[in-house]
């Protein structure tokens, strides 16, 4: 006989509350995602843009009638804050037809989506920036800065830029060297695939058959790759081929993107389209895109950077420094054969090619061939048994999965407890229940704690309980509530970094006031250390929100 | 037999009534299970004060004896004299009266971290012989005692749990074998802290009553008041 706990009405009210937000929400942003997004959209860009935005997250794809029935803001208000988040990389918009009502022939409407993540990316700049500058050094970092400052720039904007910035420095006769340096460096970052094209403006979607509807609408939630935002975005998306390429006469304004206007993401069937409420920037995108090729920073790869980052720092910890050398060789090695960010294996590699790699590191050169094969088997990679080719693939998920799962387990060591620190890694261990007496004997806890310790894990959602009635007496099954509790972790991230972000503002409002006080006044050591004191707390806020947000990455982009 | 050990024996002094008799076959019938004083109400069908009175003269009479259940130590529950309390009644070899024998685990605990450390690498069959060898305890462990005292200290990450590579440190150890290492860095640190738990958010009992603009908010909450106290 089962009787399922979960279904408390406590639990169904709360689960329906989350399930009905994931269904409203374009790509199942937990519910402090979105307040973090909005409140960095309102800092960066005023309370206008962050209303519009924060229609578009929480309400999923609208258009600009839509979000102006939502918000109640004047159609200007509107269009403005749209074209901010679309130059900021934060909206994306495309075409749609929808069918005409009352024998009135379809039309075509413009939808605007919120891009999350890249909202969200906003936050780490300080991170992508000292990745390039530790790369390439100050000029690529000059071209990189003007990109995450401006959203989107052409090569022309990017030169003149760099003109007025270095106005007195450089003269007439240096101007073709200082071009041809800014040229170089463009370069460099767009090789790096630090850089891209932008996506097309507004791609049009070409209506889905009747049968294909009603298979998406079946597949709803939980099959992102079918959703109308999923096609905008790869329609959008510029071909591989053409991502990254500079075009070496692109520095004229006559450069034009030949290649874009030709592909099939940017077609738009101009004669046929009605045009909507947007209709004057659309086209005024549309000029700009036809006089200079758009470019901007490409978060994937400074994703991708920072998850070879985070597997780098877990097998170093978990294992040792030899692990970390080797794995960061892998990487290298294959840094231009990954196709996604979310990689569940390293590209295939030769022994002998991840040895070359490794060797060119300073700590690698020490290296035997016999230690990184060693180093590789102890991260999980099976000896061949037979061949000539040592061919091996690191299973970079169970990496991801071990570092999510430390997470999780340090927050209830510090939460509950050692013994229940105990309980909670032998049911994260396998996705098996476990009954009361077994988890007791096995974690050395009385059984009469292990079950308070089970019923307070249990309250907040951490297991699911299923109690057995058999031969007169009761058996409780534990079993760990995977997905629900690293998705409450996740939400509980994007919670602290709203609130670390809101304490910053909160003590940079409280530094004004005793800075205003002490204008003109000499500075004596009490005011001093007042300064002090006050630059302690940013740095201590900063770095908090710097390492919250690796494990941010570390749970939703990883 | 000699005599001294006939008169050893115990010998009933006091003459068993039909309710005695009743009481004591059904705690006999229940062998080394013991059975519980309700349990016994319930299946007699006599009053608690008969029952109670027998319980008291078979007791006196040792023909059974008064057990501590470990799961149910609030519960009395009697065994025939003859029989010895099963595994489910004692909690096991890791129990003492009903209680868990923490003193004994934890001292096990530590000498098997300190032969780990020892012999950097092992199994669970190396650290059985080390014990066996040096004679580290007044009491005999078993081989599954000292398995299920690794396990914890694997779920305590105190050491981890690794297969033999059959490279370097694990040449001695078949391939594919379970052994015990200790983690790298230091033991004594515990767990690695993690980003969330940092923050006083992270381990905050009231994060789900705080909003920004709420009577508990980030900018009047005490916790953080107290973190960044310079």
């Amino acid at each position: 006989m089962f009787r399922d706990i979960n279904a408390t009405p406590r639990r169904r009210g709360r689960d329906h509350c989350r399930t009905k937000f994931s269904a409203e929400t374009p790509d199942m942003t937990s519910p402090y995602g979105i307040k973090l997004s909005v409140h960095l959209i309102s800092t960066y860009f005023g309370d206008i843009v962050s209303k519009v935005c924060e229609c578009l997250l929480r309400k999923g794809t609208l258009s600009h009638a839509q979000i102006m029935h939502s918000t109640e803001l004047s159609k200007q208000n509107v269009t403005n804050s749209l074209l901010v988040l679309i130059q900021h990389n934060c909206v994306q918009s495309f075409a749609i037809q929808q069918p005409g009502g009352f024998g009135e022939p379809p039309k075509i409407v413009t939808k605007y989506m919120a891009l999350h993540d890249n909202i969200i990316h906003h936050m780490r700049f300080p991170k992508f920036l000292s990745i390039v500058s530790n790369e390439f050094g100050q000029d690529c970092t000059e071209i990189f800065e003007g990109l995450l400052q401006h959203g989107r720039l052409s090569m022309n904007q990017i030169m003149d830029r760099h003109k007025d910035k270095h106005k007195a420095l450089v003269t007439d006769g240096e101007n073709s060297k200082v071009t041809s340096t800014l040229h170089e460096n463009f370069n460099k970052l767009a090789q790096a695939r630090y850089i891209e094209r932008c996506p097309a403006h507004e791609p049009f979607l070409e209506p889905v058959e009747e049968g294909a509807k009603k298979r998406m609408a079946k597949s709803k939630i939980g099959d992102f790759s079918q959703t109308l935002e999923a096609r905008a975005l790869a329609a959008a998306a510029p071909m591989e081929s053409i991502r990254f390429l500079v075009e070496t006469d692109a520095w004229s304004n006559g450069a034009l993107d030949d290649d874009s206007k030709n592909s099939p993401s940017t077609k738009i069937p101009g004669e046929k389209r009605k045009h909507d409420s947007l209709e004057p920037e659309t086209e005024s995108w549309a000029t700009n895109k036809n006089k200079e090729i758009l470019w901007r920073v490409n978060f994937e790869e400074f994703v991708r950077r920072l998850r070879h980052k985070s597997c780098v720092s877990h097998v170093t910890t978990r294992m040792d420094s030899v692990a970390g050398i080797v794995l960061t060789a892998i990487f290298e090695a294959s840094r231009k054969d990954e196709t996604k960010v979310k990689m569940e294996k390293t590209v295939p590699l030769l022994l002998e090619t991840i040895f070359e790699e490794a060797m060119k590191s300073e700590e690698g050169r020490s290296l035997t061939l016999g230690r990184v094969r060693g180093s590789l088997v102890q991260m999980g990679c099976e000896l061949p048994t037979i061949g000539i080719d040592e061919i091996y693939s690191i299973d970079l998920k169970t990496i991801i999965d071990k570092a999510q799962t430390l997470e999780v387990e340090s927050v209830v060591l510090k939460k509950y407890g050692r013994e229940a620190y105990r309980i909670f890694r032998l049911l994260s261990e396998s996705e098996r229940s476990f009954e009361t007496d077994k988890i007791s004997a096995t974690t050395f806890v009385e059984k009469k704690d292990a079950l308070k310790i089970l019923f307070q894990l249990w309250k907040d959602d951490f297991l699911h309980m299923e109690r057995i009635e058999a031969q007169k007496t009761e058996i409780m099954l534990w079993k760990l509530n995977k997905r629900s509790v690293w998705e409450q972790v996740l939400d509980d991230m994007y919670h602290a970094a709203l609130n670390l972000k809101l304490r910053l503002v909160h003590e940079l409002e409280q530094a004004k006031d005793i800075l205003r006080v002490l204008k003109g006044k000499s500075l004596g050591d009490e005011v001093l250390e007042k300064r002090r004191r006050v630059g302690d707390k940013w740095k201590v806020l900063e770095a908090s929100l710097m390492i919250l947000d690796d494990a941010i990455m570390l749970f939703h982009h990883f | 037999m000699s005599l001294l050990n006939k008169r050893k024996k115990p010998e009933p002094k006091a003459v068993l009534v039909e309710s005695d008799r009743k009481v004591l076959e059904v705690i006999k019938s229940k062998k080394e299970m013991a059975i519980w004083s309700r349990d016994l109400k319930m299946e007699t069908n006599l009053s608690d004060v008969v029952i109670s009175k027998s319980l008291k003269n078979l007791l006196n009479s040792s023909l059974i004896k008064e057990v501590v259940h470990a799961q149910q130590k609030g519960r009395k529950h009697y065994i025939a004299a003859e029989f010895e309390p099963s595994k489910e009644v004692t909690g096991g070899s890791w129990y003492v009266n009903g209680d868990l024998d923490t003193a004994f685990i934890d001292q096990l605990k530590d000498l098997c971290l300190k032969i780990i450390r020892k012999l950097k690498v092992v199994t669970a069959d190396g650290v059985y012989d080390f014990f066996k060898t040096n004679r580290l305890t007044n009491t005999d462990c078993t081989s599954q005692q000292i398995s299920e005292i690794l396990r914890s200290m694997v779920l305590d990450n105190m050491i981890i749990d690794v297969k033999s590579t059959g490279l370097g440190e694990y040449h001695s150890i078949p391939i594919g074998k379970l052994c015990y290492r200790c983690p790298p860095g230091d033991v004594n640190q515990g767990p690695k802290k993690g980003a969330l738990v940092s923050i006083p958010c992270g381990v905050c009992p009231r994060i789900r009553e705080c909003t920004p603009d709420g009577l508990i908010s980030p900018t009047t909450c005490v916790y953080y008041n107290k973190w960044l106290d310079f």
